[in-house]
């Protein structure tokens, strides 16, 4: 019975309050009355102080959160660590500055000498990288406020398919190589623009985003993280890192005694069971296949490559000057009707259009060499995981995967080591748990 | 926060049975909580939806815009505004505030709903391991397809991309070829007929050119107009046609011909009408204009879509369009020349008619605000539509239109728009003298009588300044001003020793040119928007209603007749030898005898 009413009651609950807390306005009275508008004021840009203090609260939440993983092992602490991270980061600091979004500021500043990027985005973009390299995903276990807000609506737990899950997992990918594309030529925050939790944070927002934001909410309630582990671009990275992370959380706090009662525990399907390596003959198939995607990982590349250079005059769209000087050339080549405030705008400036159509051919040369270097990266990551896909690892025991875990310690509980380790359970019971 | 799974024991224990139980109590409460706030807040929703809508408001306003002038009116608006105002803020409040506590409730749902699934929770049951290569082979084999089809759906994202947008432009300028030459996107142009000839003052007066006739101020060269008819009888009416499209653009005539401008949200069209019959001659449509706005903008419906006269030389006719669409054809209405000069910012939608001045058509091209700095004068070349002169105005949108009258032996026109009254050179633009005397929307046209320039200053002032001075003539030129009867849409007129202004509602107000001194008001009791006109020695004011009524000029005022027309309007009359040709809602009237030539 529960059941049946939990989704529509949630859906229309969080519908009706976001159409209710969505931005309204009031038309203006359609004559004159002699009310004077108030002048409008700017407020005061945020004291220094502030962002040092969060970049400080960020490596103390960093800090504590390998604490509570790593040597405490406690989910306790770490939810209240989340909570912690969502009030302060979420609500209070309304998601911004926040780590994922960094990365375009990083990615602008790397291509454009006229942007210095803050010592506080900065500091967001490496300090979870640095942890991540040392202790694993704690970034993600309890300090990142989008990972917390999808990690509190996580209700009934769905698990993926692990063949889907290689293929949506490369989504994330795909985002941060055309965010980066986008920051890089000054275009657009594509990563702010569709951030979908911004809106919960700030407790505003346009109609669109909250629907967005409700839409992942939803679907969070039964694939637990679902943007973490299919889209979050920052998460891609701190992948990358967590692979050689000198420390990682672990199901268990001494030796796994194969008592498999952990199998099901990760809603993130983060636990990798044990595997035994294949038959001979199996060995030779799968050495085969093996040559066979080495070989075609360079034409992959260079074919992704050169098929996504062919977008590139739909990517230089994202360029406001881009789109500008197409319309100008349209509108004085009468091949579009009429004139819009943009280049009504331009016109107003009295700027010649020919240095316009320059700008955006330079532009246009940028988006090209960027989408191939999109493509070469995109080619380069499907390839490489084909070949993952391919090679079979010898493992004795259960573990995290230490890409895709998360360390938000839910794991620990389930292992009865842990539990000795607690004094839950005494010795005797593990010895004949296996 | 999960808890953690109970290893001791398979059955559930009595406290997690009762903690599963009071959860699932908890979420029932809490569901049945949000349930009810939920309907609050649809019915607060549903009863918001068309508050600012209100009838009662909508039939004020309407009432307001017949009756401009009524204070009460207004006081009465702004009372019933503010309370559903006030009604609005109290319902969004109420609507957030439920909002919130719809939230609180939510989370409660879901803390107890999250916290009865996992009492629910079967304890961990491994079954027996099987061997995990054969599974490890078949993942690996759906997840290569998966990514495969992954990279199906980003080729077929490049290939939607790359048919949107095949290459980048070059920006080079297009090259058209013979074959897309030969298809015009607007009406074939012709050359003028006539060449430059222009005509003599003496023509323009036998015809009634523009906006209020030669020179725009209203008066008839003509004695012998009718001054008893009947629309709805066909008494005295010559003919009577419908005009295919609206418009308050009123009727000009030149010779055998009589020219309108009609227009919807989706149509333009300049009319020529044949003077004696009212055949419809031909239809020019406005179509295929370059650089013209894909859509209408919304104008007001006061204004209409067609509300600019169209004015004539004698060798074509030239009409503008609220979107900035100008253009000149010949009087069998083919296109000499059209182009759009850039829509205008006008806040009740263009309304400036057009004047002409040799081979220069004069365009007022007033519009968005002082600061804005967009307000143009602009002569364009009757020829071929090119422009021969801007002036750059400092003033902001207007609905009044330029009158082009000849003082000390030199032509100058006459503008007004807030916050001047502007003369200009008619040969170049260069300006003359200005003078501070507008301010609010001004729609009345400035006239000239008696060696002075008269111009209002709606609801407020009347003021007669005299020329003949140069720059800012404000604290210099100013022979008087009056404060009575201001007309808010009506242009003035005068015969030279009076002049005579028509307010909306029907206050019909008289002043003496010399001194400025009120001769005499009469309230007539009926709504105008049409301007007043002299034929001689009378006065003929047309009211909304499309009643004629004709007055004496004089030291008091006089009725000589009234006449009907059969439908309403708004339009201004054009007099013409024995003949009055007058633009209704839906017909254009000829008004005179048909044995009249």
């Amino acid at each position: 019975m529960i059941r049946r009413v939990t989704l529509p009651t949630l859906i229309i609950c969080l519908l009706l309050a976001a159409v209710s807390l969505a931005v309204e306005r009031f038309p203006p009275p359609d004559f004159e009355g002699g009310h004077e508008l108030p002048l409008t004021t700017v407020p005061a840009p945020r004291a220094d102080l502030y962002e040092y203090l969060d970049a400080a609260v960020l490596l103390a939440a960093l800090s504590l959160g390998a604490w509570l993983v790593l040597k405490k092992r406690s989910r306790r602490g770490i939810f209240l660590l989340m909570l912690f991270s969502l009030a302060y980061f979420g609500l209070w600091r309304k998601g911004c500055v926040c780590s994922i979004g960094a990365i375009q500021n990083v990615a602008l500043s790397l291509f454009d000498s006229h942007y210095v990027p803050p010592l506080t985005v900065i500091a967001f973009f490496l300090l979870p990288l640095f942890f991540t390299v040392f202790f694993g995903r704690i970034f993600c276990a309890g300090v990142c406020p989008l990972g917390t807000i999808q990690d509190l609506f996580l209700l009934r737990p769905l698990k993926v398919p692990l063949w889907l899950e290689q293929a949506l997992g490369l989504l994330g990918y795909l985002y941060l190589g055309t965010a980066v594309l986008f920051a890089a030529t000054g275009s657009a925050f594509i990563i702010c623009q569709y951030d979908p939790f911004v809106a919960f944070f700030r407790l505003s927002g346009s109609l669109n985003m909250l629907i967005l934001g409700i839409c992942f909410l939803v679907i969070c309630m039964f694939i637990g993280r679902a943007y973490c582990r299919f889209l979050c671009p920052y998460g891609v990275l701190l992948r990358f890192f967590s692979r050689v992370s000198k420390y990682h959380a672990s199901i268990t706090p001494d030796e796994c005694i194969q008592c498999r009662l952990c199998e099901e525990a990760c809603p993130f399907n983060a636990i990798e069971k044990p595997a035994q390596p294949p038959a001979s003959q199996n060995r030779r198939q799968g050495k085969r296949l093996l040559i066979f995607l080495l070989v075609l990982l360079p034409v992959l590349t260079l074919s992704s490559g050169w098929l996504t250079s062919k977008a590139s005059p739909a990517f230089a769209r994202m360029h406001a000057d881009v789109r500008l000087a197409d319309r100008i050339w349209q509108e004085e080549n009468g091949q579009a009707e009429g004139t819009t405030d943009a280049s009504d705008a331009f016109r107003a400036t009295g700027q010649p259009a020919a240095e316009l159509y320059q700008t955006a051919q330079i532009l246009q040369q940028t988006f090209y060499r960027g989408s191939w270097a999109l493509g070469i990266f995109l080619g380069l990551v499907i390839g490489l995981k084909l070949i993952q896909l391919a090679v079979r690892r010898h493992k004795t025991e259960y573990q995290a995967n230490r890409m895709t875990c998360v360390s938000c310690g839910r794991c620990f509980a389930y292992c009865p080591r842990e539990r000795v380790r607690r004094k839950e359970l005494e010795t005797k019971h593990t010895e004949h748990g296996s | 926060m999960d808890p953690k799974p109970n290893h001791t024991a398979h059955p559930p224990s009595p406290t997690a049975t009762e903690r599963y139980r009071t959860a699932v109590r908890a979420a029932w409460i809490a569901a049945v909580f949000c349930a009810a706030v939920l309907v609050f807040l649809l019915a607060n929703q549903w009863n918001s939806r068309d508050l600012l809508d209100n009838p009662e408001l909508l039939a004020l306003k309407k009432t307001l815009q017949q009756n401009r002038g009524n204070e009460g009116l207004k006081e009465q608006i702004r009372t019933l505004d503010q309370q559903i105002r006030a009604e609005m803020l109290h319902r969004r409040e109420f609507s957030q505030t439920g909002a919130w506590i719809l939230l609180a409730g939510f989370v409660v749902f879901l803390w107890s709903t999250k916290t009865a699934f996992t009492y629910r929770e079967p304890l961990p049951m491994p079954q027996p391991g099987k061997n995990s290569y054969p599974q490890f082979l078949r993942t690996a084999r759906l997840a290569r397809w998966s990514v495969a089809a992954l990279l199906g759906a980003a080729l077929l994202a490049t290939g939607g991309l790359l048919s949107r947008y095949p290459s980048n432009f070059s920006y080079a300028p297009v090259q058209v070829s013979a074959a897309e030459q030969a298809e015009p996107t607007a009406p074939p142009a012709v050359q003028p007929t006539v060449q430059p000839a222009v005509f003599s003052m003496e023509e323009f007066q036998k015809n009634w050119p523009c906006f209020r006739g030669p020179q725009g101020l209203g008066i008839s060269a003509y004695a012998n107009v009718p001054t008893q008819w009947n629309g709805t009888t066909g008494e005295g009416i010559r003919w009577k046609t419908e005009v295919p499209l609206p418009g308050n653009s009123s009727a000009i005539v030149w010779g055998s011909r009589v020219f309108v401008t009609g227009a919807t949200k989706e149509k333009r069209a300049v009319f020529g009408f044949d003077a004696d019959t009212g055949k419809i001659l031909w239809q020019f449509d406005v179509v295929n204009i370059p650089g013209s706005p894909a859509e209408m903008p919304n104008i007001m419906e006061d204004t209409g879509y067609a509300a600019p006269t169209p004015v004539t030389n004698g060798l074509g006719v030239f009409a503008i369009f609220p979107n900035g669409d100008v253009l000149g054809c010949d009087f069998e209405g083919r296109q000499f020349w059209a182009r759009n000069l850039g829509l205008p910012d006008s806040m009740y939608g263009y309304a400036s008619s057009l004047a002409i001045h040799k081979n220069q058509l004069i365009i007022q091209y007033d519009q968005g605000s002082v600061d804005d700095g967009l307000s143009e004068l602009i002569a364009l070349d009757t020829q071929n539509g090119k422009d021969l002169w801007r002036t750059k105005r400092p003033v902001s949108a207007s609905w009044t239109s330029p009158v082009i009258v000849e003082i000390d032996g030199a032509w100058q026109i006459l503008t007004v728009a807030p916050p001047w009254v502007i003369a200009y050179h008619a040969e170049n633009g260069q300006e003359i003298w200005r003078a501070e005397c507008a301010s609010g929307d001004v729609a009345p046209s400035p006239i000239y009588a008696n060696g002075l320039v008269f111009a209002i200053e709606p609801y407020s002032n009347l003021y007669a300044l005299r020329t003949g001075g140069q720059g800012d003539i404000t604290k210099t030129h100013i022979a008087w001003q009056a404060e009575d009867g201001i007309p808010d849409i009506c242009s003035p007129v005068s015969n030279g020793e009076f002049v005579y202004l028509m307010d909306t509602s029907g206050l019909f107000t008289c002043y003496r040119t010399a001194d400025g001194t009120k001769a005499w008001e009469k309230e007539l009791d009926v709504y105008f928007h049409s301007s007043p006109s002299l034929v001689q020695d009378k006065l003929y004011l047309l009211s909304d209603e499309g009643e004629m009524i004709i007055a004496e000029t004089g030291k008091e005022f006089k009725e000589i007749a009234r006449s009907l027309l059969g439908e309403k309007t708004k339009c201004s009359p054009a007099f013409l030898d024995g003949r009055i040709y007058i633009r209704g809602e839906k017909n254009l009237y000829c008004i005179g005898s048909p044995k009249n030539p």
